[in-house]
């Protein structure tokens, strides 16, 4: 067969995302459950969300460790008679802390829900807080602080984040593993209190969905539990000024980490749609500019990024790398060159277009599968979006212009408004 | 059960297909049986950094990444002791690109001096940031070159150290390509949203007329028996002490395999393992402790480590998780142990075929391994291990003299 390899095939353009809308069902006690049926395979994954992150937390890690003592025991199981029930029907529990909102997660087949479920609700509801598993707890994350300490990169993007957003800022990670001594269990049990309750929670169930899961939700998550107190949650905080150039000494590093950036627009903003194409020409895939830069042409660094982070009250512009000690300079120039450039120069279609389908590719994946769609309906539900966000992203892929985006670069990529962090040995 | 059809073309490439409706992609993905293992002493991390270069283009393609992202696909790859494989993943009806790259990938990259020269360094600050610049990033170095004496299992898929990187030259650059990267030393599999009989008929197309190559492949040295112990102590800029020890045991195929993942698993998978509930919680010895197999092709290691709890004694700590491990020479786990981690590999098992991705390189895998039946069966494999296997596993694995031992001690203490 003569084959010609010079000419691509022909090209497909992404014709449309199925959606797929949740169903909404409202158990008896006014929790809201959403559910995604698909897939073949008779698993489930059932996310409780509830509004209890850090945002929410008297003291940043009361809110994780909350999350990671669910499991530790409850008023009538301690922690080994609760993992081993898990363990034995093979299913995976997690309870993870976020900035604004905590999941606690199960994924099952489904033949081993009427068992599970059970004790989801026990623990969402009774979790009772030994002081022994704290203990033990508070070790095993202290070690991982410590550990954590000794890489650049997490020291360069905490400082990062602490420096837009000031110490104490629920969004600001805490900066010495000496935080964890101080900790006090009736904290961390208080947080599960007041923010653990039914009336704060709202399930979501993906995969093998029918309407005996269903029911088996129902019956197990209808009770209402905890009460509201007089909590006084963090609405609003001012932030500081950042400081342009902050130096992390770590001695002894092989690598210095650089940090830049600046507060930036959230995702429910008019303008995000328009940054999140922005970010991905500058740094936002394996050819962008910065890769094609600082890594392809210059060999400086084996990755760098630049990303748009939203959380749900503010967002940040985030470009991260790893880079050779002695170019660390040199890798910064290079990285305000190419946001200056985007500021002046207008993109060319021949490197506008593959950028317009790849982002169009990755929306496909988030709606691919039941628990990426439940994965994406959630992360829009913690900022209140719709799935009509996506509709909006998708326009505005396919029609933005290169001088909207030089506009876009000029508003948003002012090189004054940056700033930059250094964590490594000078 | 994962369904699949394999056939193999007349250029000697084997070709699977697996079709998934559930998913608006496909992959394709060839996974070539090349890996860290193929390399020469003095040439270590070779198969990794090739697989960078592979990516610079070919003399019909000028890059990997325009075409991929023009369909809205994405492309990786890794490199492991055993394989390099790599994946295009491209909404289906964008098969044909994802095909058009990889089968040129097969035809032949273009090297260039300039390729080689960024890629040598792209590598070595993948080296810096991974093994050099992070807390126990030397770790797999260090156990690695203490467990094997002769087989290239000594060295990590980065390699022994960044000299050899900075050393290749373009000749050997073609050379490995060259005796590796054939259809005859390759498994192409294409997963998705596709009928199999058109995915067949399109690998055909693209990959069918790319001739059979010479495959040269130097005999691998298998590892002699180890007779005596051995012990390794290190002092590192790190903050906690922790240890590694692990013994030899049979290769992915042998059949004590599925005996000896058990095994870890009652040990150490989960919370509610011996581990876990008798020396993390209970004498809380460590913060964290894991029992695991090393995982590969031929014969690899089974490994125990821990990390110390603060005043905890090295010395005492690091015996009684072995101390816990020997137990299971002389008593049989329980029955309940034994239907909790197969129920727990069973799920896993489901969990899996979620996952038209996944499932593909699951496939690559098998098929090179030389089974991929296995795929399917091996859970029967599992079922059918009983608590005498299992301890008989445990007295080969954890015989005298058949231990390595890394102490990893921190240096501000």
């Amino acid at each position: 067969m003569n084959l010609n390899r010079n000419t691509p095939p022909q090209i497909y353009s992404v014709d449309g995302v199925e959606y797929i809308e949740p169903k909404s069902h409202a158990l008896s006690n006014g929790v809201e459950l959403f559910t995604m049926k698909s897939g073949d395979q008779e698993v489930v994954k059932i996310d409780f969300m509830f509004k209890a992150g850090s945002w929410y937390a008297k003291s940043r890690l009361d809110s994780m460790m909350a999350a990671l003592m669910l499991q530790e025991g409850t008023e009538t199981l301690n922690a080994s008679q609760i993992a081993n029930t898990f363990d034995f029907f093979g299913a995976q529990f997690s309870s993870n802390s976020s900035y604004d909102n905590n999941y606690v997660t199960l994924v099952a087949l489904n033949k081993y829900l009427p068992e599970l479920l059970p004790l989801v609700s026990d623990i969402l509801r009774n979790a009772s807080f030994p002081e022994s598993e704290f203990e033990i707890l508070r070790q095993k994350r202290k070690q991982k602080a410590l550990v954590d300490a000794e890489r650049v990169g997490l020291v360069a993007q905490r400082g990062f984040l602490r420096n837009l957003f000031g110490e104490g800022h629920p969004y600001a990670p805490v900066a010495s593993p000496a935080a964890y001594d101080t900790l006090l269990l009736s904290d961390v049990k208080q947080h599960y209190r007041n923010f653990y309750r039914s009336d704060n929670m709202s399930i979501i169930a993906s995969g093998f969905i029918d309407s005996s899961v269903i029911d088996l939700i129902a019956a197990n998550f209808s009770l209402s539990w905890g009460e509201k107190d007089s909590v006084t949650t963090n609405d609003s905080y001012r932030l500081p000024k950042a400081q342009k150039s902050i130096y992390i000494e770590k001695e002894g590093a092989n690598q210095n980490a650089i940090a830049i950036g600046k507060l930036f627009p959230k995702q429910d903003h008019p303008d995000f749609p328009g940054l999140k194409l922005l970010c991905t020409i500058l740094g936002g895939y394996f050819g962008s500019r910065l890769m094609t830069n600082v890594r392809e042409e210059k060999g400086y660094t084996y990755g760098i990024q630049a990303s748009p982070i939203s959380f749900q009250q503010e967002g940040v512009l985030l470009i991260f790398a790893e880079v050779k000690m002695d170019k660390t300079s040199e890798a910064i120039k290079e990285v305000f060159y190419e946001m200056d450039r985007l500021t002046k120069e207008l993109i060319t279609e021949e490197e506008l277009i593959p950028i317009q389908n790849y982002l169009l590719g990755r929306i496909l994946e988030d709606f691919d599968g039941p628990f990426a769609r439940a994965q994406t309906f959630a992360s829009l539900r913690e900022v209140d979006l719709d799935f009509d966000y996506y509709t909006k992203l998708i326009e505005t892929f396919k029609i933005t212009t290169p001088q909207q985006i030089r506009a876009l670069a000029k508003k948003y990529l002012k090189a004054d408004s940056m700033s930059t962090i250094i964590a490594g040995t000078k | 059960m994962i369904a699949f059809e394999k056939i193999t073309l007349s250029n000697g490439l084997r070709v699977i297909v697996h079709v998934d409706r559930s998913t608006p992609f496909v992959a394709v993905n060839v996974c070539y049986h090349v890996g860290a293992k193929n390399e020469s002493p003095t040439r270590t991390g070779f198969a990794h950094l090739f697989e960078h270069l592979t990516f610079g283009g070919t003399k019909h393609i000028r890059d990997f990444d325009t075409p991929t992202q023009n369909v809205g696909g994405t492309n990786n790859a890794f490199t492991t002791n055993d394989i390099t494989n790599y994946y295009i993943t491209v909404p289906a009806n964008n098969i044909e690109t994802a095909l058009w790259l990889e089968s040129d990938r097969m035809v032949g990259p273009k090297f260039t001096k300039k390729g080689l020269d960024v890629q040598r360094n792209v590598v070595i600050e993948e080296f810096r940031q991974r093994n050099l610049n992070r807390p126990y990033g030397d770790t797999w170095h260090l156990l690695r070159d203490l467990a094997y004496k002769v087989h290239p299992y000594r060295w990590p898929t980065i390699g022994l150290t960044p000299q050899h990187i900075e050393e290749a030259t373009m000749e050997e650059v073609k050379e490995f390509f060259f005796h590796h990267y054939a259809p005859n030393n390759a498994v192409l599999v294409i997963s998705g949203n596709i009928d199999a009989d058109k995915a067949f008929t399109l690998a055909e197309k693209w990959f069918g007329g790319i001739p059979q190559r010479e495959i040269k492949s130097h005999l691998i040295v298998q590892e002699p028996l180890q007779t005596e112990d051995r012990e390794l102590t290190v002092q590192r800029a790190v903050p906690i002490d922790c240890f590694y020890v692990a013994w030899h045991m049979g290769s992915r195929l042998d059949p004590d395999y599925y005996a000896a993942d058990l095994l870890s698993d009652i040990l150490s998978g989960g919370n509610s393992s011996r581990i876990e509930e008798k020396l993390v919680k209970g004498e809380k010895l460590f913060t964290e402790a894991d029992i695991f197999l090393s995982g590969e092709n031929d014969p690899g290691l089974f490994i125990a480590t821990g990390k110390l709890n603060e005043g905890v004694d090295f010395n005492l700590g690091r015996e009684k998780i072995v101390a816990e491990a020997m137990k299971t020479t002389e008593t049989l786990v329980t029955e309940k142990e034994l239907e909790k981690v197969k129920n727990k590999i069973e799920a896993e098992q489901v969990f899996n075929e979620i996952g038209y991705l996944e499932k593909a390189m699951q496939l690559a895998s098998f098929e090179i391994l030389g089974d991929v039946d296995l795929i399917n069966t091996q859970l029967d494999h599992y079922r059918a291990v009983t608590a005498d296997q299992i301890r008989l596993v445990a007295e080969k694995i954890l015989r005298p003299g058949n231990k390595n031992t890394l102490n990893y001690l921190s240096l501000t203490k």
